[in-house]
């Protein structure tokens, strides 16, 4: 689509459209699969949406485009909702998304950039993706280009200690040009974050480690665009964006329920779903 | 054979290197984990301080940001000791820059029990088996001086992720300027007919005194430097054991999944010979002088004399 042509109210608008569709092939490839993480790709939904619809600089028809925007999705198993987004903008066919992890297929069950045109690094072990796009940071600024890397964090791998390590080196070499986005949905597999392992307040931890953090909603369509776009103008310092999610987002009994974390949805389940997502105009409840 | 002190450890050769290899490649960076002074990385870090990222002691961030750097093509050298790069850092090693193959090279200093008065703690004695374990990994072990600088060479030229094995201490050069090494190579710096001995790094220099007592007793033993790990050069051990029916590998490594079980894997496969190995037996070593840790767990002069000896008698029966 032209961005200049529209204004901000269809941007918008647009990009709630397309969230529906994304939602509608998570639930439709997981339940093909009959395995995947619907939870939190749901939760990521939105915002990936608007990356991927929006927000970042890139050409599904040269996937590899130097010049590219980089994206890595750090909490790898939410994959499916990559994976739509790739998909819907043309990165390969709709119809591969049936191919989820099966045998042979270029969707593994994590992402894997030799497999997957339009994944640029591979992910799936939690806890070390904001690593990766401190490399691709760096890469970025030796090279002089103004490409900006964006990785989303689920809110369970914080709990890893090298995600802190992490956020030294990238606030020590000023990397303005990375925006870590914290999917906030409060859930880890074994249960609440703040019972399994509490890491709240996660902004102050972020600007303790001198970065630019701030707080939003992660559904809210309208902020996750405003954001997105200012963000890009902080210089000298990384953007933490702490998104505040739910998992499952979209299809009401997965919400904030932790057995949607991994576990696809049986006939009756996955009819609800789509019936849900496809009915559903509000951007929040 | 009488060897020729070395000036430098491999860390250091490799490194000055690097260094010059700086001048004449600039497409290449360099990663650090907070020990640039004991890797002699700092020397590249000094000349070229905007290709030099030192990540501080955090060496799987250091690892996974070196894959991050690499992922669209870049050449990395990412330095640290064996026993942090192969475990601390383990998994950001195999799934993000073997899984996808990317170009990452591993300046791994400390190897095998060559940090003796550092104790068990920076002794890389399992770094050998965990590398050439993942698909994809490249293993390399230079021996001296001009060896470490030509295997930089090799390992920066080869595509995909290199592990280049390092030692603390500096030992003897045996090398001169026309040597040449490469990938799947190896070295027959002593000719013999009796046993093959393959070895790497300084228990080389072990082999090569065992060898001079064997002579004594008209034992004559042909000694391989297999300083290309994974993969290994087949051809030249299958020409030598089919000659002297006796291979003895001896290893500053765990005996366990080191290249003595690789080799007696290879020849039980397609030349079973008169076999043993020789390495730590399944133990840690400890703190104290270099060759009194060799002489207790197994690796020295004596005990290769031993082995060898043992192995003849064998294979005459």
């Amino acid at each position: 689509m032209d961005k200049k042509s529209q204004n901000f109210e269809e941007r918008v608008q647009y990009l709630k459209e397309k969230a529906k569709e994304v939602r509608v092939n998570i639930i439709d490839m997981i339940f093909t699969a009959q395995s995947g993480h619907p939870g939190g790709a749901l939760s990521a939904a939105d915002i990936m949406t608007a990356l991927y619809f929006d927000i970042l600089k890139i050409d599904p028809k040269n996937p590899r485009w130097p010049d590219r925007d980089r994206f890595i999705l750090s909490k790898g198993h939410a994959c499916p909702v990559w994976y739509s987004c790739l998909a819907m903008r043309g990165y390969f066919p709709i119809k591969e998304l049936k191919t989820l992890r099966k045998f042979e297929s270029i969707l593994q069950g994590h992402p894997d950039m030799l497999k997957t045109p339009g994944v640029d690094i591979t992910t799936g072990s939690l806890g070390q993706g904001l690593s990766l796009g401190v490399g691709m940071a760096l890469e970025g600024k030796l090279v002089k280009k103004n490409y900006h890397i964006y990785v989303i964090i689920g809110d369970g791998e914080i709990n890893e200690g090298q995600i802190w390590e992490a956020a030294a080196s990238a606030s020590k070499y000023k990397l303005d040009n990375l925006t870590a986005i914290v999917d906030k949905n409060n859930l880890q597999m074994d249960g609440f974050t703040e019972k399994v392992m509490p890491m709240d307040p996660i902004d102050k931890k972020f600007k303790a480690f001198n970065w630019y953090a701030m707080t939003i909603n992660g559904h809210n369509m309208k902020e996750i665009l405003t954001t997105l776009e200012e963000v890009k103008k902080i210089k000298s310092k990384p953007v933490c964006i702490i998104a505040n999610t739910v998992k499952g987002k979209g299809v009401s009994f997965m919400e904030n329920i932790r057995k949607w974390h991994g576990k696809a949805p049986n006939q009756r389940e996955y009819k609800i779903a789509i019936k849900e997502i496809q009915g559903d105009d509000d951007d929040i409840k | 054979m009488i060897l020729s002190k070395a000036d430098i450890a491999t860390r250091q050769a490799f490194s000055e290197r690097m260094l010059e290899y700086g001048a004449i490649n600039k497409d290449f960076v360099v990663f650090e984990a907070d020990i640039g002074y004991s890797t002699y990385s700092y020397l590249f870090g000094e000349a070229y301080p905007k290709r030099y990222f030192n990540m501080g002691i955090a060496e799987s961030n250091t690892m996974a940001a070196a894959a991050g750097m690499a992922a669209d093509g870049r050449t990395v050298i990412a330095c640290s000791y064996g026993v942090f790069i192969t475990m601390r850092a383990i998994e950001a090693i195999r799934t993000f820059v073997c899984y996808p193959n990317l170009n990452v090279k591993f300046l791994s200093s400390h190897g095998g029990v060559t940090p003796a008065i550092d104790g068990v703690t920076h002794q890389a004695t399992e770094d050998i088996g965990i590398m050439t374990t993942l698909p994809n990994m490249k293993v390399l072990a230079p021996a001296d001086t001009e060896s470490a600088k030509k295997i930089f060479d090799v390992a920066i030229k080869t595509p995909g992720p290199v592990f280049v094995r390092l030692m603390r201490d500096p030992f003897f050069d045996i090398y001169s300027k026309k040597d040449t090494f490469k990938l799947e190579g190896s070295k027959t710096i002593r000719k013999g007919k009796d046993i093959t001995v393959v070895t790497y790094g300084d228990t080389i220099f072990q082999a090569l005194e065992a060898a001079d007592e064997l002579e004594k007793e008209n034992i004559s033993s042909e000694i391989i430097d297999m300083y290309s790990i994974k993969p290994f050069d087949k051809r030249n051990l299958l020409n030598s054991i089919s000659k002297t029916e006796a291979l003895l590998v001896v290893e500053d490594h765990q005996k366990r999944n080191g290249l003595g079980y690789e080799l007696s894997n290879f020849c039980l496969k397609n030349k079973p010979v008169i076999f043993d190995n020789l390495g730590l037996n399944d133990t840690f070593a400890e703190s104290g002088n270099y060759y009194k840790i060799i002489d207790k767990y197994g690796i020295s002069k004596k005990h290769i004399l031993n082995k060898a000896k043992e192995l003849i008698s064998k294979k005459r029966k």
